[in-house]
Parts: structure tokens; C-alpha cells; sequence
């Protein structure tokens, strides 16, 4: 899905949508993953510095990610329908920083975006890029919710194996020579 | 004084160094496929057949639901003991190996660092490590949190600096 690494323009930003998040969703969030008092309980978090619910910052950033997949999805279908083949992306490394930043709290609206910061081949799995992301996540007042840079894989489309990485492979495709390779 | 959590421990009572052992939690396909239907949906996350023709090479769990089981398991055994202000964020978040269908995780959260927040002197800083593992022992996830604490006596100074540590949290968020 999503673009091929050589069609991904670095600095574009792109918008992945918006979500409102109820007081239900908060805690049923908290319950399963964050039960500290002031996501699930609506009173206890009154004497909490909050003053009151907010979501678990990584309920915002679970959402954040949800609408990244969309979009890709999106990518997809909008390629498909210019007749185009789209590309492959692959599971995430990791995460290299998340700032939480103001809370968000039963009916806060958030809006986030995502830049390509930067992108290179990847040394350990051939055939694969490395993308440098971030997404900000902002409330409907403008504030900032969180920032984060996070690093993720996508498939090349002009990639070829080289010569001795092929002929390893074919190698290790004939019956018994492994066998014979590990004694 | 915040009366949920008075009886908690506060910011003098942690020490770098405290190791928090981490309970287990076995990541069935059903969890995996709840959750990326939710959060994740993609097709390696979803379905077996398109996982096992993707990098991981199975039914694996997304990364963002192994770190949300990490946290419950940190609430439970030490966030919920201690008078917890929320997390300020995380860094060096790493997934190493991913968490196939079945597996159990579990590991442990070690105080890595401990200062006072500079604008607010009723606030602590705890940085904490994770070390999540498998049940064959084997690193799945890393990563750095940083949390806040409550002070229990903000008229008190910043402990001299030799009894800190020099770790990193990670930097900004808006409640320091």
C-alpha cells in the first residue's frame, strides 16, 4: 500500500484527519491499558493537577496511528484508481520521541498530521527504505497535543538484488546442500 | 493534599536504580486482531495468510499493542502505587522482535532517573526503562518513559546532585 520509497516526497505534509474523543472511549481506553485514576474515573480525576477525565497520551497516540493507516489505505485506492500500482509498507522499527504535550479531555477534537522528515535505503533488510516521520497532533483550539518522530519501512520499486545475494539464494534452494553448508 | 493519592508513594520515596517487576500477559490472536482492528489494521496484523507473506513472518501484534499491555503492566505494578501525574512522553521506543500469536511478555521497569521539574516545584520527573521480553527470554521492546510524580514537600529543595542520576528523560512537554 501507500507510495513506493522512490515516490515519497520528504517535508510534505500531509493531513490524516480528525477525532473526537468521548468521556466512554477514554475510559474503556484506560481500563484496558492505562488505569491510572484520572482516565477512568471521572471523579477521582478531579483532585488530580488535570482537574478532571483526560485521555491516556497513548490513547491519542493509538488514534494517531489508526488514522496514519487510513490515509495509507486512502494512498492506495486513489493510486489504483489513476491505474497506477502502489507500493508496500512495512511494520515500524520504533519510535525515536513522543512529547506529550496539552491533555485531551471528553469531547476534545484532534487533528493530526504527517510529514516526511527524511528517507534512506535500509542497511539491514535489502529491497526496503527507511522513513522518517513526524506527526503533531493538534485540539481544536490549535494547541499542540503531542509531537512525535517516529521511523517506518517502505518497499523500493527499482530495487535489485545484487549478483552474489542471488546466487546465495539459489544456492540455498538446492535440496541437501545445506545440509552439507552446516557440516 | 490529593486525597486518591495521599497514601502513595510521592517523589522522596523513589530511588534510582528500584527495579519493578512487570507481571506477563500471553497476546492471543484474538487480542492481535481486536486491536488492530481498533488501532492497526493492517493486513499482517489481521490476517494470517497476509502475515506470514510480510516481514514478520506470522500473525504478529502491533507494536502500539504490545507498548499499551507494557503500560498496563507498569500501572498495575508500580504507576498505580505511586502518586502518578501522567506521562510526559517516551523516547528510544525500539521493536526488536515482534510478538507473534501465543507468545508471552513480561519483563521488568527499572528508575533510571529522577529530577524536579524546574518550572513547577510541586512536580517530580521519573524516567523509567522497559525491558519486555518473551518467554524464551528473548528483547521485544525498549523503551524510555518519562512520568510525573508528586512531591510530597515542594518547600523542600532539589536533593543535592550527587544523589541524582545523570540520565536523559526525554525533553520538553508542556507541564515541566
Amino acid at each position: 500500500m501507500t507510495r513506493w520509497f522512490e515516490d515519497i516526497t520528504v517535508d510534505e505534509a500531509f493531513p490524516l484527519g480528525s477525532k473526537t474523543f468521548t468521556q466512554e472511549e477514554i475510559i474503556r481506553f484506560g481500563r484496558l491499558y492505562d488505569p491510572q485514576y484520572f482516565h477512568v474515573d471521572p471523579e477521582a480525576a478531579r483532585h488530580s493537577h488535570f482537574g478532571g477525565l483526560v485521555a491516556s497520551g497513548w490513547h491519542t497516540v493509538a488514534v494517531g496511528h489508526r488514522k496514519m493507516v487510513d490515509a495509507l489505505f486512502a494512498e492506495e485506492e486513489r493510486l489504483r484508481a489513476l491505474g497506477q500500482e502502489p507500493g508496500v509498507s512495512g511494520p515500524s522499527p520504533g519510535v525515536n520521541t513522543m512529547q506529550f504535550k496539552a491533555p485531551v479531555r471528553p469531547g476534545d477534537t484532534v487533528t493530526y498530521t504527517l510529514t516526511v522528515t527524511g528517507k534512506r535505503p535500509s542497511n539491514s533488510i535489502p529491497g526496503w527504505g527507511l522513513l522518517f516521520n513526524t506527526i503533531e497532533a493538534t485540539n481544536q483550539r490549535g494547541e499542540l497535543v503531542y509531537h512525535a518522530e517516529l521511523v517506518g519501512f517502505s518497499k523500493l520499486r527499482d530495487y535489485r538484488m545484487p549478483l552474489w545475494q542471488r546466487l546465495a539464494l539459489t544456492l540455498t534452494r538446492i535440496p541437501g546442500l545445506r545440509k552439507l553448508v552446516r557440516r | 493534599m490529593n486525597p486518591v493519592t495521599a497514601d502513595r508513594r510521592h517523589y522522596e520515596d523513589l530511588a534510582v536504580g528500584e527495579v519493578i517487576a512487570l507481571g506477563s500477559v500471553t497476546v492471543t490472536k484474538e487480542m492481535i486482531v481486536g486491536f488492530a482492528r481498533e488501532f492497526d489494521p493492517f493486513p499482517f496484523h489481521l490476517d494470517e495468510k497476509a502475515a506470514r507473506a510480510s516481514l514478520l513472518g506470522g500473525l504478529a501484534a502491533s507494536g502500539w499493542q504490545t507498548a499499551a499491555l507494557s503500560l498496563r503492566m507498569l500501572g498495575e505494578a508500580f504507576l498505580n502505587t505511586i502518586a502518578s501525574m501522567g506521562g510526559l512522553g517516551f523516547s528510544d521506543l525500539k521493536w526488536k522482535k515482534p510478538v507473534m500469536a501465543g507468545d508471552t511478555i513480561g519483563g521488568t521497569a527499572r528508575i533510571a532517573a529522577l529530577r524536579r521539574s524546574r518550572g513547577h516545584p510541586e512536580r517530580g520527573i521519573v524516567t523509567i526503562d522497559f525491558d519486555i521480553r518473551n518467554q524464551r527470554g528473548e528483547p521485544v521492546m525498549s523503551l524510555r518513559l518519562a512520568n510525573l510524580v508528586e512531591v510530597r514537600d515542594p518547600g523542600r529543595g532539589e536533593p543535592p546532585a550527587h544523589e541524582r542520576s545523570p540520565g536523559a528523560a526525554p525533553s520538553g512537554g508542556a507541564a515541566t
